[in-house]
């Protein structure tokens, strides 16, 4: 597959009559957008907000972001099979307008949602403090049960990144990246003598408010299967998670996943980029079993000399991390692990759940655990009233003055395990 | 089924590692979801009678389980939670366990 | 004539105010004696003694060494809570700014000693504290964590090298200075995760490492695993009535008066000991020595580590078919990896030459 993805540079966010991108300033039009959310009856009433980086603004809690992106050419649209038709996606021509994020925020449940700082000590911990983002705060209708509201949460932020990004569609992009990847013995065939390396991403996949789509389908109900590194642009991927706000991967992470865009800037310098293995994450064993066993196979079947594994979560997935890491490596496939740490709050305790000695390639995303002051902001978009229910959060964690001292796990990706930060952490 | 009404989440984990210990077999993970042992106080495990002796990866898994649980707990207790949040926790906790027990693999054991 | 005013707070007893510090050292290096003095109790000396000539000289002139003190490692091992409790109130009327043991570099007891009251005087008095030893040393594994431990080599030969770089951190630790990463300042790396910021993305990162692993050149992981030194047990026994059953312990149990001198903490020996006719330990005949459990229990009754009574009678009923006439012992308390694995190894041609089938290991 080969994917043109037009990148739009988008410096500030203002509110217009029309939705457009004028010199990289993006306009939206509120009405549009709310009229747009409530199409679904799940939702009593909706509002939108912006928030630009540098602003003392703090957004919480927050259930998803997402990039506005749009299908120009190539066959299928945006996120296939969650809000669109499931059409195969990641060839031709999509345009992403970068720099900016949609963000829904809203109250699923009292707990696991988690925020964005603008600015302060706090912003520097997640990505989305540089973007220009558009909040959709949501409210559900009353009494409607908790898996319908995370439904149309997820819907109601993909349905509007999808509208936004129609903006993009006849704008020209100020940088096109080229992403190709051949079909398999091709692709072997044209770089023979550099290393093949392939990319096992892990889907969280245990439950309500922990799961991940695939083409709209369920993860947990998925066996390992292959994936074009470039079908993810495309919003093949869609997050249902809104679990530990710090190693949360947002729809926007997928669509901007780290592993992948290295991997493709190396791709024929000094590394073979072959594709992508999906697995899965969940909690029956048996289901443990059989993934790692099919990863593993996979990875001996597309004949990897080695593979970079990411997670998401903490606990349940550590295990299957390990069971994968264990299986690949007894296949002679080379495996490094990148996670994040949660070794409490001296960072002295064990940082993973589980642990093999084959794991003896990783590398670390930060100390989820450790106590971060931050102060309180000019304005919040959405409400602080879940802040010391949040996980990170703790009684006393919300100030009168309305700082915050809380566990690093409360921002929103900021220790994510699939590397896309800078953050790490060392043995001292 | 075994409800410890008043148990907490480390109760289940000890009474999991006992039944462990007598021979039962984890059929799902101990630490399934994100929500952290200080966090949630509801947590269902399911096990099954073993096969007469002990499962070694039952052991490791429950005990790394409890490992991580009191690591936690060692810095911040459960809070006590307003019923409505309760009522989230147990919806997932629902959630989490519901997906295997309509697995159809799971009826085949 | 000249009046030279000095600044009030130099005005003590006219000297400049010097940064207290407190040495702990062992018999051997307060010069008393070796294994034949190491039940010596603590005992606290004004000054300097032994080795703290060189931790004076690199501390500087801002330092003195306000008194040491001195306590034998089998004593401090057998007592620590009441070593221990003794020793901070010898200290105590000094008020001391600095804290130093050591350097043990490889005596394993010395070690846990060293770390043991360290960690204990920085609880109580909050100042800053330091020890040097050998990676290897059991009192390493135990208390990086707790204090900072210099690296040593595994000889006191090394007291040389690894004096200044005790004194260098141990200014650093009193100057309040930002304490770098465990190879830039020489100390043992203590297991603690902290944060920091790199120039490269992770999975950049990643991509870096896994290059280097496929083309097996050498590469380094941000996160060791946890060492597991799994043996791999042997398959069940089919038929235990008709096995000779052995009992090994590390529960420290030695007949009284304790004939062998086994430590009561990183030991460095174990005993055999005849059982041929008993039908129980008994207290007159049999006590623990351990150093790491109450043992008021097990001094009452032995049974309750090595379960001689009950294994008589499972042998009188034919459940196990013969008990071994002795009992092999050790302290398992800080002691090493290596020291262990030599005794195993030792002991076990004993059991297999004598026909024991099985061994049951008590541990406390």
């Amino acid at each position: 597959m080969r994917l043109e993805l037009g990148k739009i540079k988008i410096n500030n966010v203002q509110f217009g009559e029309k939705t457009e991108v004028v010199k990289g300033t993006l306009y939206v039009n509120k009405d549009e957008i709310i009229k747009l959310v409530l199409e679904d009856d799940r939702i009593i009433s909706a509002d939108v907000e912006l928030a630009r980086p540098g602003e003392s603004v703090r957004i919480a809690p927050v259930k998803d972001v997402i990039e506005p992106r749009v299908k120009v050419s190539g066959g299928g649209e945006m996120f296939p099979g969650s809000i669109n038709k499931v059409r195969q996606v990641g060839s031709g021509r999509t345009h992403a307008l970068v720099g900016a994020a949609v963000v829904t925020c809203g109250r699923i449940v009292g707990f696991q949602e988690g925020l964005i700082d603008m600015s302060g000590p706090a912003a520097k911990y997640t990505p989305f403090s540089e973007t220009n983002n558009i909040c959709v705060v949501i409210e559900p209708a009353k009494g409607i049960e908790t898996h319908d509201y995370e439904a149309a949460g997820r819907i109601a932020g993909l349905k509007v990144a999808a509208y936004i990004g129609e903006a993009g569609r006849n704008t020209e992009p100020d940088e096109v990246v080229v992403y190709e990847t051949k079909p398999i013995l091709e692709q072997v065939n044209e770089y023979p003598g550099l290393p093949k390396i392939g990319y096992v991403h892990m889907l969280q996949s245990q439950g309500l408010l922990h799961d991940t789509y695939y083409y709209g389908v369920d993860a947990k109900l998925m066996v390992p299967t292959f994936m074009y590194p470039t079908e993810i642009m495309d919003g093949a991927i869609v997050s249902g998670n809104c679990v530990a706000p710090c190693d949360k991967v947002t729809t926007f992470h997928h669509l901007n996943n780290p592993v992948i865009e290295d991997l493709y800037k190396r791709h024929g310098k000094d590394l073979n980029f072959i594709g992508v293995i999906l697995t899965n994450e969940n909690v029956f064993l048996a289901d443990k079993e059989r993934s790692s066993d099919m990863t593993a196979k996979l990875c001996e079947f597309l004949g990897l000399d080695g593979v970079l594994i990411t997670e998401e979560g903490y606990g349940n997935p550590d295990t299957d991390l390990m069971m994968n890491c264990k299986k690949v490596s007894q296949k002679g496939v080379k495996v490094v692990l990148i996670t994040d740490e949660f070794p409490g709050r001296d960072g002295k305790s064990q940082s993973l759940a589980d642990a093999v000695e084959e794991g003896d390639a990783l590398v670390s995303c930060g100390n989820g655990n450790v106590i971060i002051n931050f102060p309180p902001m000019e304005k919040v978009i959405g409400t602080l009233d879940f802040i010391e229910t949040m996980i990170g959060g703790y009684e006393g964690s919300l100030k009168p003055d309305g700082s915050i001292e809380a566990e690093l796990q409360i921002v929103i990706a900021s220790t994510i395990a699939n590397g896309y930060n800078k953050l790490a952490a060392k043995g001292y | 089924m075994n409800y410890l009404k008043d148990g907490t989440y480390t109760d289940v984990l000890k009474k999991t590692r006992d039944l462990i210990h007598s021979n039962y077999k984890l059929l799902t993970h101990p630490m399934s979801g994100s929500l952290k042992p200080n966090q949630t106080p509801y947590k269902s495990v399911i096990v099954t009678e073993g096969c007469g002796r002990i499962d070694y990866e039952s052991v490791i898994l429950i005990e790394n389980s409890m490992d991580a649980a009191y690591k936690f707990l060692k810095f911040k207790k459960t809070p006590l939670w307003t019923e409505k949040i309760l009522n989230d926790f147990k919806t997932v906790d629902l959630s989490l366990i519901e997906n295997v027990i309509k697995n159809p693999m799971f009826n085949a054991i | 004539m000249d009046i030279i005013s000095l600044p009030q707070k130099d005005i003590k007893e006219g000297t400049m105010e010097k940064i207290k510090v407190i040495h702990y050292i062992n018999q051997f290096f307060a010069q008393i004696g070796g294994e034949e003095k190491a039940d010596i109790e603590p005992m606290l000396k004004e000054g300097i003694v032994g080795p703290g000539i060189a931790l004076k000289s690199g501390l500087g002139e801002d330092y003195e060494i306000a008194a040491t003190v001195i306590c034998g490692d089998t004593y401090f091992g057998g007592n620590i809570e009441k070593a221990t409790k003794t020793i901070i109130e010898m200290i105590r009327p000094y008020k001391p700014d600095l804290f130093v043991a050591g350097p043990a570099f490889n005596a394993g007891r010395y070690g846990v000693a060293c770390g043991a009251i360290a960690k204990a005087v920085e609880k109580e008095f909050n100042i800053p504290v330091i020890t040097g030893m050998y990676k290897e040393n059991p009192g390493a594994d135990m208390f990086k964590k707790d204090i900072y431990i210099i690296e040593t080599a595994n000889s006191a030969a090394d007291m040389r090298k690894a004096m200044p770089k005790i004194c260098k951190l141990a200014k650093k630790l009193v100057n309040g200075e930002e304490i770098l990463s465990p190879s830039e300042e020489g100390y043992l790396e203590r297991g603690i995760r902290v944060n920091y910021f790199n120039e490269k993305r992770g999975s950049d990162r990643a991509v870096d490492l896994i290059l280097k692993k496929v083309a097996g050149e050498p590469y380094e992981t941000e996160y060791p695993m946890p060492v597991f030194d799994r043996v791999p047990p042997n398959p069940a026994v089919k038929d235990i009535s008709k096995v000779k059953v052995a009992v090994v312990t590390s529960g420290g149990i030695v007949p009284q008066g304790n004939p062998d001198r086994i430590e009561s903490s990183s030991a460095t020996k174990y005993g055999i000991y005849d059982i041929t006719g008993l039908n129980s330990m008994t207290k007159d005949k049999f006590m623990t020595v351990h150093g790491g459990y109450d043992r008021t229990f097990v001094l009452e009754n032995p049974n309750l580590v090595v379960p001689l009574d009950v294994l008589r009678e499972m042998e009188k009923e034919g459940e196990i078919g013969e008990l071994a006439n002795y009992f092999i012992a050790t302290t398992g308390t800080g002691t090493s990896v290596g020291n262990a694995k030599a005794f195993g190894e030792q002991f076990s041609k004993k059991l297999v030459a004598d026909g024991v089938g099985a061994v049951i290991l008590t541990s406390t």
